[in-house]
């Protein structure tokens, strides 16, 4: 990768992490005041669905490294998922613990199918 | 010795800035100027203030800005003259001024002022290492306050205050010996009144505060309604009500944690605001003393919920805390002499304390 590619890894990597805090900031804002971490899991399940999209549009190269690796993975996040569902057990929330693990591997497995499908359609 | 004393109270957020610090290290920079007794700084858990973005620490994306209380005490002619530098240093956010007797260095057996008779809340500053032989002098404590029947006692550590006039700020990597600690009890003065002495004895430079309280309801059961006027001998301008509900992260409503379902049902109200502050050790009620356990997922920690308004509202909280607290909680209730609340929408109140005429 040329240092070009590298500054673009990091320009849009902020990108990606600026749009978490974004839409996990205005979900928890307006609908997040329940127990269940909506904002993450909403940013988990839209990062998964396009990231199968990418996968599925078969994109390689500096654009795949662009648009999965940087841009997509730093907006998903497994430790913020794993630290809300940590901090539900504390409260003895476990039933909405489980839900929310249990809940983000499967939507958000069945989100990359989707983005997947639509991706190779395109 | 016991002498009269003010307790500035002020509720803010974490992020508020005062020019290029934060809001938190301005005061406590305040009260390390003017060398005051003792302060302390607390992060809350979960709250919200007069522009009802809710803060709580269960959500990542909202624990960026939690509620923050500082503590301060000393004589009033002290507090006074910090006033106007806490004011400055403070555009948003709720300052209160509270009257309370202050006890220091060796306390002999303490007659109780009259006022104190009906429920007394004691607080007391040490610093978060002190010692009592093995134990930390906080657990020392919290087992004399329960051994002496009082109903609630609660362990609060601070991230930043003065003790003794000098500063004691938490830091990442350090000892933090000496970070300052806050335990609040609540009893009755004939609980409270042999404990003094003992509990002096367990500290190095002891610094109490006695305050008269109103105990509302323990466990479930209704004791009072809340206090919300002043005695005649207190007249003079109007007075705002305090309420506080200690309970602990087990303290459930239809099995949700009870500090949740509190601010909840609060800034669904229209409240002006909530606090809610995590102990680190304490108990309420008939319950032996707890706090988080090692490898147990679920935390036992005590909670306080702090809400201050003015008294037409504080009984439409008062309705809706005790219709919460159906399973456990001490709820108390006590006047604040002094409210001045700031933020982008305007201010109300001022920090003009009634002078105490003399009783007939």
């Amino acid at each position: 990768m040329t240092v070009g590619t590298w500054i673009l890894v990091a320009l849009l990597g902020g990108t990606g992490s600026i749009a978490r805090f974004a839409v996990d900031g205005w979900v928890s804002e307006r609908l997040g005041a329940g127990e269940f971490p909506l904002g993450t899991f909403l940013v988990n399940l839209s990062g998964a669905a396009l990231l199968g999209g990418v996968a599925g549009a078969a994109v390689t190269g500096n654009a795949q490294v662009l648009a999965a690796t940087a841009t997509l993975g730093s907006y998903t996040t497994l430790s913020t998922w794993m630290l809300e569902s940590h901090r539900l057990t504390q409260d003895d929330q476990l039933l909405i613990a489980g839900a929310n693990l249990a809940g983000s591997l499967l939507v958000g497995f069945a989100a990359v199918a989707a983005g997947h499908a639509i991706g190779a359609a395109l | 010795m016991i002498e009269d004393c003010l307790k500035l109270t002020a509720y803010f957020a974490e992020r508020e800035r005062s020019g290029d610090r934060f809001l938190g290290e301005a005061l406590v920079g305040v009260c390390e100027r003017h060398q005051l007794l003792t302060s302390i700084v607390m992060r809350g858990t979960e709250g919200f203030g007069s522009h009802q973005v809710l803060q709580t620490d269960r959500l990542l994306s909202l624990s960026e800005d939690l509620p923050m209380v500082l503590v301060a005490v000393d004589s009033r002619p002290r507090i006074e003259a910090a006033l106007p530098d806490i004011g400055a240093a403070s555009a948003h956010g709720l300052l209160t001024l509270e009257r309370a007797r202050l006890l220091t260095g060796q306390v002999d057996r303490v007659a109780l002022p009259e006022d104190l008779h009906e429920a007394t809340k004691l607080t007391v500053y040490c610093g978060r290492h002190e010692r009592v032989g093995r134990r930390p002098a906080f657990v020392a404590s919290v087992d004399l306050l329960r051994q002496y029947g009082l109903r609630s006692a609660t362990a609060v550590l601070g991230v930043d205050g003065t003790a003794h006039g000098v500063r004691e700020r938490a830091q990442f990597f350090g000892a933090n010996a000496q970070v300052p600690l806050m335990i609040i009890a609540v009893g009755s003065g004939a609980q409270l009144q042999p404990v003094l002495p003992d509990l002096a004895a367990l500290m190095e430079r002891p610094v109490m505060t006695l305050e008269r309280v109103r105990i509302c309801k323990v466990d479930g059961e209704r004791l009072a309604e809340p206090r919300l006027v002043a005695d005649s001998d207190e007249t003079g301008l109007r007075t705002w009500v305090k309420l506080m509900v200690h309970a602990d992260h087990d303290t459930r409503h239809a099995g949700r944690p009870l500090f949740v379902e509190i601010v909840r049902r609060l800034r669904a109200a229209g409240a002006r605001g909530a606090t809610v502050l995590q102990g680190i050790w304490g108990y309420h009620g008939d319950r032996a003393p707890q706090g988080d356990r090692l490898l147990s997922l679920r935390r036992h920690v005590p909670t306080t919920t702090i809400v201050v308004d003015v008294p037409e509202r504080v009984l439409d909280w008062f309705a809706i805390i005790d219709e919460l607290t159906d399973q456990g909680g001490v709820v108390t209730s006590e006047l604040v002499p002094a409210f001045h609340a700031r933020g982008a929408w305007g201010e109300t109140g001022g920090l003009a304390l009634a002078d105490r005429t003399r009783r007939p």
